[in-house]
């Protein structure tokens, strides 16, 4: 079982430590005293004005600012506010929220409480992937231990405030980890993204402001309490400040998770920590920031793991899942996977991402059957173009990112595909 | 209010609308700015999911979907860039990827927004090579529509339809991306008073009624604006008419009466007009007793006859007559012209009652009771009782309403009149007693005026021609007033 990353930092420095996923131990560790400054010394617009400092960027994929997110909660009315808390972790390649839910429940819940406050929400509901039995079950056993000992509750450390949590188990869809197909789950409904406006902040959970934040961005809240934004700020890049937990797997020595700063080098992570390809293969194309991201290729891995640095490479962070593919690998098959699951998983309502996802999966699909034909890339490329930017979610976007980084990169594996009419590469991962 | 720039052009619409509502509300959309759309429809809730409707706003990096952007002051949108043009066209390439193009076999053809916009966005061939989805034809969604999933387009109107206006709620989407499709919930069959309205606003040949569909191409049909005579409500629509006929009622939108509905009752009301039991001729009671078809000069010199004899030797005391709610002012105005000439003021209005709810379907089941009652016709259970204790000995009287058990319960009470004069669309009981039968105009076939329970007045005009030899009430009644010696304005004196 997974346990501890290769490599730790704040966020993960304690997970071998067993007693740390306990209320005892994480107390040992000063847990729960960035919240008690938080409601007992801080305003709200304070904490809010101190996660800004921090330059904290949302962790789920997106890369928002956490405290501007947080600042657009009303501050008027009377209506309940909520948070929610992104625990839907499905995109492949990405494994930290997990670690982070089976190891460390009680940080989660401390950024959650400080978070509750600066917003003034009086729930969070932990959203949490289907699948995650395991991690569901150690966090709720936390959220036990912290209703037991007034960390939650209608009296939170004594101040009088007043928080929930509910922990909320999905059925299994790729699109409820989007914000508002998880909101309109969580309240019952089938999981489809919501047209925005309104916004979750105006109308979110059960229709009162919400405010969505991935598990590992509020991982990172009571560190920033504890030891403030500038210390955040020595970590990472000055755009992308903190630590994140990268997740590595393919073809490396030694794939798992690392808490590296922001903005480590691409093939640093690959070749040093992850200690390259096993048995004298080459790598051929790494995907950096989980499926959804556009692939890199051997020559483009000298790249700081930062928003700022991959969008020059036309590509992005993401939720730091690192698939690293060796020379033997099809791209072609590559992108028979990628559209596959996007076709599978896509809701159906827009109509570019419901049509466009399927054709895109029988076009590459038909090229690796070697039955590809002359003008097939460029009709995947315009399928792309009409898939992009224009639905209701990023889904449509993150569908054809993928396909348009692999032919960017690999154009010459479907070009192959066309010329030998089959695949040329039979040493290459089975469909 | 707020200014917005459309195309260059400056208009005032209200705050707090979406791009498309604005345009709807100016009564440009499709009318001068053209911004197709399938799942935005002006009286459900918002989708936004077909993406059709993108357009350009200045200032906006990506476009945006007019049907969820609300207005700002001083917003300018454009709907006719190249970038709005390639998107549109991106969203119909893309929705014909698995639509079965059948149209040689769809009823929906020539009245289909998917041809429609494939003929102004599409590109000319086929970019697929892949085979098209494999879907249900003829799904069976209840008694009265027929669903072909291949053609579905998942626009969703039908499904919020059922949810926001009948609130039934009958039908959802089923799966997810390309496999997902619309279907009844388990148990549930697509079964409410306003089920067939998802057929009208079907953009596609998806949803069809089975009472239109394969009953004619919509391109032959000629689309005459008209009222339903269902019930007070006065439902708007359009009378869809060939080879003398009609075949069918579509609601015509009015947002004062009807928004876009009309309940499947009334929809139905249609095969009234061509149905087997319209009066079409004539019929005079002859010398052995049976009615014998004749001509309305005949029928109407006859009853002239019998009213004046009865008249002058009784005085108009023993007459009465009774108003029918399907006749229109101009039919009721000519009645109280003859009445007044004769001096009968023994006068009711007969309508069927019947269920109403809170949508549109009113409980009187007449296009213009209201109209009668203006022109002063009242309850008519005096008029009846009178009958019924045999002081009248002549009636005139409009439809057959009257039988209804709850206005009279059968015919005996006539047995013993002197003189029945019916005027009458359609067969009824009446004739078993009556001594004059005269076929009468339906809403379809004449001009005219209803008033509703509103008292929204709306006019008719003729989509088909009579049935036989069906005159207008007014005319009738008229033609009796002129036999009879009765001038113009002397009913009045």
């Amino acid at each position: 079982m997974l346990t501890v990353p290769y490599t730790t930092s704040y966020l993960t420095e304690h997970f071998g430590d067993d007693a740390f996923g306990t209320l005892e131990g994480y107390r040992a560790h000063g847990g729960y005293e960035a919240a008690r400054k938080a409601l007992t010394e801080m305003a709200p617009a304070e904490v809010i004005d101190l996660v800004k400092e921090s330059g904290l960027q949302g962790r789920g994929g997106a890369g928002f600012g956490t405290g501007m997110k947080w600042s657009f909660m009303p501050t008027d009315g009377d209506q309940p506010k909520y948070l929610v808390c992104n625990a839907d972790e499905s995109e492949p390649g990405s494994y930290k929220d997990r670690i982070l839910l089976e190891r460390g429940g009680h940080q989660l819940l401390e950024g959650i409480l400080i978070a509750a406050w600066a917003t003034g929400s009086e729930t969070t509901f932990v959203y949490v992937r289907g699948e995650y039995a395991f991690p569901a079950e150690q966090l709720s056993r936390c959220v036990a231990e912290a209703y037991a000992a007034g960390l939650l509750g209608e009296n939170v450390l004594g101040t009088g405030f007043r928080h929930d949590v509910v922990v909320h188990r999905g059925a299994g869809a790729y699109i409820c980890g989007e914000e508002t197909g998880l909101l309109e789950s969580l309240e019952g409904k089938k999981g489809q993204p919501r047209k925005k406006p309104p916004f979750p902040a105006q109308f979110g959970a059960f229709g009162m402001p919400t405010t969505v934040n991935n598990v590992e961005t509020f991982s990172h809240v009571p560190h920033i309490l504890r030891n403030g934004a500038d210390w955040f700020r020595g970590f990472g890049t000055e755009k992308s400040p903190g630590t994140t937990i990268f997740g590595v797997s393919g073809h490396v020595v030694r794939p798992g998770l690392y808490e590296l700063p922001l903005g480590t080098p691409l093939d640093e992570i690959v070749f040093e920590h992850a200690q390259g390809v096993p048995d004298g293969h080459k790598v051929k194309g790494v995907i950096p920031g989980g499926m959804s991201m556009p692939i890199l290729p051997a020559g483009q891995l000298d790249v700081p793991m930062a928003n700022e640095h991959l969008r020059e490479r036309k590509t992005m962070l993401g939720t730091g899942g690192i698939m690293v593919m060796d020379e033997r690998t099809c791209m072609v098959r590559a992108a028979c996977v990628v559209s596959y699951f996007f076709r599978d998983e896509s809701c159906g309502q827009c109509t570019q991402c419901r049509e466009g996802t399927g054709w895109l999966n029988q076009i590459v699909e038909r090229i690796e059957r070697g039955a590809g034909a002359e003008g097939d890339l460029e009709l995947l490329l315009d399928v792309c173009g009409k898939m992009e930017a224009k639905t209701i979610c990023a889904f449509a976007d993150a569908a054809a990112w993928p396909v348009q980084g692999l032919l960017r990169h690999f154009r010459e594996d479907f070009e192959e595909h066309l010329r030998q009419g089959k695949c040329p590469f039979p040493e290459s991962f089975e469909l | 209010m707020a200014k917005i720039t459309v195309d260059g052009v400056e208009h005032e619409a209200k705050e707090g609308r979406t791009i498309l509502q604005a345009l709807d509300d100016l009564g440009l959309l499709m009318n001068g700015v053209d911004v197709p759309h399938y799942c935005w429809h002006p009286k459900l809730s918002i989708d936004g999911s077909c993406r059709l409707c993108q357009v350009e706003i200045e200032g906006v990096p990506k476009l945006q979907i007019a049907c969820n952007t609300p207005i700002k002051d001083g917003m300018e949108i454009r709907t006719r860039t190249d970038a709005v043009r390639e998107a549109r066209e991106g969203v119909m390439e893309l929705l014909l990827v698995n639509h079965p193009l059948d149209c040689p076999i769809c009823d929906q053809a020539g009245e289909c927004k998917l041809q429609d916009y494939a003929f102004e966005y599409g590109v000319q061939h086929s970019r697929t090579r892949e085979p098209r989805r494999a879907a249900k034809k003829k799904v069976d969604l209840g008694p009265t529509i027929v669903f072909d999933q291949e053609r579905c387009i998942l626009c969703r109107r039908c499904v919020r339809f059922c949810r926001e206006v009948p609130q039934t709620g009958e039908i959802g989407v089923f799966g997810r991306g390309d496999r997902s499709k619309i279907e009844t919930f388990p148990g549930l069959e697509l079964d409410n008073p306003y089920s067939m309205n998802v057929a009208d606003i079907c953009p596609v040949g998806a949803l069809t009624t089975k009472d239109f569909r394969f009953k004619i191409r919509v391109w032959f049909l000629e689309d005459v604006p008209g009222v339903c005579t269902g019930c007070a409500k006065g439902c708007n629509v359009w009378l869809g008419t060939a080879n003398n006929k009609v075949y069918r009622y579509v609601p015509r939108r009015n947002d004062a009466v009807n928004e876009t509905w009309i309940c499947d009752d009334g929809r139905m009301s249609y095969r009234e007009i061509g149905s087997p039991d319209r009066l079409d001729r004539a019929l005079v009671r002859g010398e052995l007793g049976v009615l014998e078809v004749t001509s309305v000069e005949q029928a109407i010199a006859r009853s002239a006859e019998r009213l004046r004899a009865l008249a002058d030797a009784k005085g108009p005391g023993v007459i009465g007559a009774i108003a029918s709610g399907h006749g229109t002012n101009e039919d009721l105005a000519a009645f109280v012209a003859l009445l007044d000439g004769l001096g009968v003021e023994n006068r009711g209005l007969a309508t069927l009652e019947g269920a109403a709810d809170d949508l549109l379907v009113q409980s009187e089941k007449a296009a213009n009771g209201e109209g009668a009652r203006r022109l002063g016709f009242g309850d008519a259970t005096a008029v009846l009782d009178r009958l019924k204790g045999g002081g009248l000995e002549a009636m005139i009287v409009m439809g057959h309403d009257l039988v209804d058990a709850r206005q009279l319960g059968g015919i005996e009470a006539f047995e013993r009149l002197d003189t029945l004069i019916v005027l009458d669309t359609h067969h009824s009981a009446l004739e078993r007693v009556a001594h004059v039968v005269l076929p009468a105009r339906h809403a379809a076939e004449k001009a005219g005026h209803f008033t509703n329970h509103d008292g929204l007045v709306q006019s008719l005009r003729p989509a088909v021609e009579p049935r036989g030899a069906a005159v207008a009430e007014a005319e009738a009644f008229d033609r009796i007033a002129a036999a009879l010696g009765l001038g113009a304005g002397q009913g009045a004196a």
